[in-house]
């Protein structure tokens, strides 16, 4: 059983995060698209200025194609890419101002449809058995109106039944039975995951504040990284790493000391990175207390993502000029690529 | 001539009992009382421009359109109606001060004013004095400041008027006002509406601009009492209600409704006494917004702040060449707001002023300023401004001035990533005026740099929060044309023509690039002709390419076209017809990238006066 689940989880994991490159195979292949093997880098743009963009950019990153949907479809991308995230052969890209769902084809990057109705302030999506769940803030400023939408993916269209959540979904997730939602807080601050069975919400977790990332490990954990309520609030709280174990939805969890606020939680074969004060930290998922030194410093990550070994980190500096991507080698922790590209990179995506 | 210049210089200080049989006209009138003197007096190298009345009223909806056609401001304007910030020799919209009766009027909270806030049929003239002006009106006139004036006619009068426009998209606007005078007594009263559906084609697509609706309501009350001979009391009153729903963008729809209003009184005190005059002001200013998300619930966040100010200016006439001027203000702001609690801060700012004119040819004046706020330190401000008339024909200007602004309510206090620490924006400018002047023809040429450092930018800090810091340093300089002609063809027919172009190099001194929504080449010009009681007109806009984030929006040229005949020109009762296109040439253009401005539109106007 324990065995079975593993080689789901494996499967699932194989199918979201890694690329295809590693297809053994060595007949060649006709090239599914222009974008097949390589990085997509998701670019928020500024909030409103409708500057959004998506990057195509080689794994050595000496080549990089900017604004590919815009060249692709000889149109704007939208408002605030927020997340992009693949099912099959297509790319969902969440615009969050724009309050619609691009799908393309991931390897083309060919417009497929848009979903634009239903959506308000969307987040996240993640996929299970036919149907895709997008998380959604509501209106901001209201803290009773946050919902996940449902997306029939035969047909790319919204149900009409949404599923009410707790306020600020953001990140989420699928194992092979259930979907999990972090809720961040959205405006404000919140400590909940959300377990969701087919439409509705099963089970409520209390973690930590301020639940910012998520990942899934080789055992059926789900790590839940919570940076902590920030000073400004008046109400300073420090991160927490949780970890739930998705058969029966308990928890463990570490405290991170003082007041640190950590983010965006990766996880690479059998080892969790994290993000501190401008330096990266990895642990083993099996270890049961915190790392006490970095092993990358002096950064300024907009988000980190580890791929096959390699750490691969946005910096979207000031916000108004181009933003920069670099890779560093995880056996020597060196940066060994780094290249320029849009406005405000914020998503890391393998192809 | 001359008795026009005497008169004009006696009622700028303040001494109002006209003969008024020696002025011709109303519009000689207009000019008489100056609500705010420091405009003339102290300013004689620096570059003003007047707009009057008769400008005033054929650009009714807002201020945005008068001083885009008319002035060379630039504008960035979130789509017609939304919010309108000016960009005044290449500085931003927290650099150029609105100033209300004398009094700086741009919002405690975010440091600007909206320009399609301010309806600009309140006001009997609206002044453009270009270049730094901190020392006379404080904080954030950097590039230049925008003066609306109510003015009080000391003339035995009773005069009515009513100003109704309807236009395309359900435009309407009106004004009804009243105005009544003697030798002793002055008052007048208005009241201002607009409200529109806004919702104009997006040009090149099936869409229209949705959420894009706006009204608003203004009153305004101005009155002036002589309690004696040398002793006057003046009330300038003005409150606005306004709605509006804020339109999305090409790519990202939008919901939200914002409601502000602003309450401005004004209680001034005048004594001329010999060679002294004083004016000792009490003013209130109040300004309170809501923001709601989603226009469907009663879900909203706010701010608001109440301002309340005194004044004293005292005025010594030394002799014919000198006079002294000292200002002493203490201020206080109390705010209060869904991202900041409730700060308050007291501020005190001292002014001396001297204007000196050893000779006919030349004038000029020194002035110092040292505000002390309760938050910040704050530097000491000064100017020297002089002109030296060459010829008739002649006259060169100069000013120089340190100015500043300070840090916001928002920038200071806001949650997350208010900065105490902040202090104020400094600049040096420099500013050379050529003035011609033929029978028939001005023409002015002015050079200018503004320098500044210490300027306010939000950025993200070390955790990912935005906050604002001392940051960046701008550098600004260019070039301003204005020409002006008058022709008259024959006892009928008169032509007339103005035009403007600016230059504006605007540099961040880090990148050494182009500032964003700073056009190197902005010009307008307009033509007007009339024959009898028939006028028409034609303006037009040229805005040149901006750099926008990470790209750049190409530039526009827009005209506007207007035909108007004035009935029973001669008797009491006048009525007056207008005909106005808007965007004549039906030119897709967005002054702000993604947000398109409206096509070709229509507006009739009428004007009764009785």
């Amino acid at each position: 059983m324990k065995l079975n689940k593993l080689l789901v989880v494996t499967l699932f994991l194989g199918l979201f995060f890694t690329s295809c490159s590693n297809d053994d195979d060595n007949t060649p292949q006709e090239p599914k698209g222009d974008y097949e093997n390589g990085i997509l880098i998701s670019h928020e743009g500024n909030f409103g200025k409708g500057n959004a963009s998506v990057s195509f950019v080689s794994f050595d990153l000496s080549t990089v194609e900017n604004n590919v949907f815009n060249a692709v479809n000889a149109e704007l991308l939208g408002d605030t890419a927020q997340s992009i995230a693949f099912n099959g052969d297509l790319a969902y890209i969440v615009l969050n101002v724009s309050n619609k769902i691009e799908v393309v084809n991931r390897y083309t990057f060919e417009s497929v449809t848009t979903i634009d109705t239903g959506l308000n302030n969307p987040r996240y999506i993640a996929f299970l058995n036919g149907k895709g769940y997008v998380t959604n803030w509501g209106d901001g400023t209201n803290a009773t109106d946050d919902y996940v939408a449902v997306i029939d993916l035969a047909t790319n269209t919204l149900e009409s039944a949404t599923i009410s959540v707790v306020e600020g979904p953001e990140e989420i997730i699928a194992t092979n039975t259930a979907i999990y939602v972090a809720h961040k807080g959205g405006f404000s601050q919140n400590n909940k995951v959300s377990v969701i069975a087919n439409t509705s919400v099963s089970t409520t977790i209390t973690v930590g504040d301020v639940p910012n990332s998520l990942q899934l490990d080789n055992s059926g954990n789900l790590w839940v990284l919570c940076g902590g309520k920030p000073a400004w609030t008046q109400a300073e709280t420090a991160g927490q790493l949780f970890k739930i174990n998705t058969s029966d939805n308990s928890t463990t969890s570490i405290d991170f000391e003082g007041m640190q606020h950590p983010s965006f939680l990766s996880y690479d074969d059998g080892k969790l990175f994290y993000y501190l004060g401008g330096e990266v930290y990895s642990m083993t998922s099996s270890s049961t207390a915190l790392p006490t030194t970095s092993i990358i410093s002096d950064l300024t990550f907009y988000n980190m993502t580890v791929n096959d070994g390699v750490l691969y980190g946005v910096d979207a500096k000031d916000f108004a000029s181009n933003g920069t991507l670099t890779s560093y080698d995880l056996s020597t922790n060196t940066e060994v690529n780094s290249t320029t590209l849009r406005i405000i990179p914020a998503g890391i995506y393998f192809n | 001539m001359i008795l026009r210049y005497i008169l004009l210089f006696l009622f700028a200080v303040g001494f109002c009992s006209i003969a008024q049989a020696q002025l011709d006209s109303i519009q000689n009138l207009d000019e008489v009382i100056l609500s705010d003197s420091k405009l003339k007096i102290y300013g004689a190298g620096i570059k003003i421009e007047k707009l009057n009345d008769s400008v005033i009223t054929k650009n009714a909806t807002s201020l945005t359109s008068l001083l885009s056609f008319n002035s060379n401001v630039y504008f960035k304007e979130n789509g017609f109606g939304m919010v309108s910030s000016p960009s005044f020799r290449g500085t931003g919209a927290s650099q150029t001060a609105v100033i209300w009766n004398g009094i700086n009027i741009n919002s405690q909270l975010n440091g600007q004013t909206d320009f399609n806030t301010v309806n600009t049929n309140n006001f009997g003239s609206i002044t453009i004095r270009s270049g730094g002006g901190s020392v006379q009106y404080g904080s954030g006139a950097i590039g230049g400041s925008i003066h609306l004036n109510n003015n009080l006619k000391f003339y035995s009068h009773f005069n009515n008027s009513i100003r109704l426009t309807y236009g395309s998209f359900n435009t309407k606007t009106s004004y009804i006002s009243s105005s009544y005078g003697n030798s002793k007594l002055s008052l007048n009263v208005g009241v201002a509406s607009v409200n529109s559906d806004n919702d104009y084609k997006y040009l090149g697509t099936d869409r229209v601009n949705e959420n894009g609706a706006f009204e608003n309501l203004s009153i305004n009350v101005n009155m002036g009492y002589f309690l004696s001979e040398k002793d006057i009391l003046k009330l300038y009153h003005q409150s606005y209600d306004g709605e509006r729903l804020f339109s999305g963008t090409l790519v990202a729809p939008s919901n939200s409704k914002y409601e502000d209003n602003t309450h401005r009184t004004l209680l001034e005190w005048n004594r001329i006494s010999g060679k002294l005059s004083s004016k000792l002001k009490l003013v209130h200013l109040f300004e309170k917004f809501k923001f709601f998300e989603n226009k469907t619930t009663d879900i909203y966040t706010f701010g608001k702040v109440s301002t309340w100010l005194l004044n004293y200016n005292l005025n010594m006439r030394l002799s014919n060449k000198l006079q002294f001027r000292t200002i002493t203000e203490v201020s206080n702001f109390r705010g209060g707001g869904s991202s900041f609690g409730d700060p308050n801060r007291t501020a005190f700012s001292t002014t001396a002023l001297i204007n000196h004119k050893p000779n006919k040819q030349f004038e000029y004046n020194f002035n110092i300023r040292k505000d002390f706020t309760s938050d910040f330190k704050n530097p000491l401000l000064f100017s020297v401004d002089g002109a030296y008339t060459l010829s008739k024909y002649y006259t060169i200007q100069f000013n120089g001035s340190k100015n500043f602004r300070i840090p916001t309510f928002n920038d200071l206090y806001w949650k997350p990533g208010g900065n105490l620490d902040l202090e104020p924006e400094q600049s040096y400018q420099f500013d050379l005026g050529h003035n011609f002047r033929l029978k028939s023809f001005d023409f002015k040429l002015n050079t200018y740099y503004i320098n500044t450092k210490d300027l306010i930018q939000w950025r993200p800090n070390s955790s990912g929060i935005w906050q604002p810091i001392n940051v960046a340093k701008s550098l600004s300089y260019g070039l301003e044309i204005e020409e002006q002609s008058t022709l008259k063809i024959n006892k009928n027919q008169h032509l007339s023509f103005k035009g403007r172009y600016s230059y504006t190099i605007s540099e961040n001194q880090e990148t050494k690039k182009q500032l964003i929504y700073v056009p190197f080449h902005k010009g307008n010009l307009s033509v007007a002709y009339s024959n009898k009681a028939f006028s028409m007109y034609y303006q037009h806009l040229f805005n040149g390419e901006v750099a926008i984030i990470g790209d750049r929006l190409e530039g526009f040229n827009v005209g506007n076209i207007g035909i108007g005949y004035l009935f029973n020109k001669k008797g009491k009762t006048q009525y007056d017809i207008n005909f106005r296109i808007n965007n004549l040439y039906n030119k897709n253009y967005q002054n702000v990238s993604l947000r398109p401005m409206p096509n070709r539109n229509y507006q009739i106007l009428t004007t009764i006066k009785f």
